[in-house]
């Protein structure tokens, strides 16, 4: 295996970068065709309580998937500009450590939402 | 330049990378897809806590917990539709760039042959079929764009 793509270096980040955003591009597709028009529901009609919980419970997986793709996706993106700003080590430690964080409570709280749902 | 200003140069990095003079095309469809990247980052925040009331609500039986975070939403009247409009506009964007990207940097594809660098060092991957792809997407993007802006409107009564 090439020097460059051992384990846990940033060029495995960016394929995993990839794979989730390819993922994205059909699971978030779904989801913006269930608040379309397309559903024959005005976009107000979309948001009522039944519709919702209908599809959160129906596409459960279709949801998870775009959650935990999404959650990733952006916050390892948010981590790269961040560290392509902020230079200092130590600095640079502390963005991980909070992007970590941060990523885990969003799917903490999001994986919670659709097991309760 | 001393080495004094150049200091400063880096320093403000940040100011200096979203100001677009001099910048080409690529370099314009980098800045864009950042700054649509951090609008969707942070919306992806918000609407995980905005959906979790979804949660509760069927966790307490009471879909009023929905209704009454909605209603906060609405409380911001226009300003509501126009954020999902940009937000709308974002994924749009970055959903279809990020494509384009894909093609460029997985797959070798858009980019021209690789040649020896010569004054002016104009660059090869802003070959013709790269410039085809960022104004078929820009166009594909602003018409759905204008579109979604046209729904939500709708859903305002204002059309």
């Amino acid at each position: 295996m090439p020097s460059q793509y051992s384990l846990l270096k940033e060029s495995w980040v960016m394929i995993l970068m990839y794979t989730l955003a390819l993922i994205m591009i059909f699971v978030l597709t779904f989801h913006l065709l269930l608040v379309s028009p397309l559903t024959g529901k005005s976009f107000d009609e979309t948001l009522s309580y039944s519709f919702v919980v209908h599809n959160l419970t129906y596409y459960r997986i279709v949801f998870g998937l775009l959650l935990y793709a999404a959650v990733i996706h952006g916050m390892n993106g948010l981590r790269i500009i961040l560290l392509e700003w902020i230079h200092p080590k130590r600095a640079q430690w502390a963005i991980n450590l909070v992007i970590i964080a941060l990523i885990a409570v969003l799917l903490a709280i999001g994986t919670y939402t659709l097991i309760v749902v | 330049m001393s080495s004094e200003e150049q200091e400063k140069g880096y320093k403000s990095g940040l100011i200096r990378s979203l100001n677009p003079k001099g910048f080409n095309l690529e370099r314009y469809t980098y800045m864009l897809h950042r700054i649509t990247g951090v609008i969707l980052a942070l919306y992806l925040i918000a609407h995980i806590f905005e959906i979790y009331h979804v949660g509760l609500a069927v966790l307490n039986n009471n879909p009023q917990i929905w209704y009454s975070t909605l209603a906060e939403l609405s409380s911001l009247g226009i300003l509501e539709q126009i954020g999902l409009w940009i937000v709308a506009g974002s994924a749009l964007y970055h959903g279809a760039n990020g494509l384009r990207l894909i093609l460029n940097e997985v797959f070798g594809m858009l980019l021209g042959k690789p040649v020896l660098p010569e004054y002016p060092y104009s660059p090869t991957s802003l070959s013709r079929p790269q410039k085809a792809a960022v104004y078929i997407i820009t166009a594909v993007v602003v018409a759905l764009w204008i579109w979604a802006g046209l729904y939500l409107l709708a859903g305002l009564g204002v059309i």
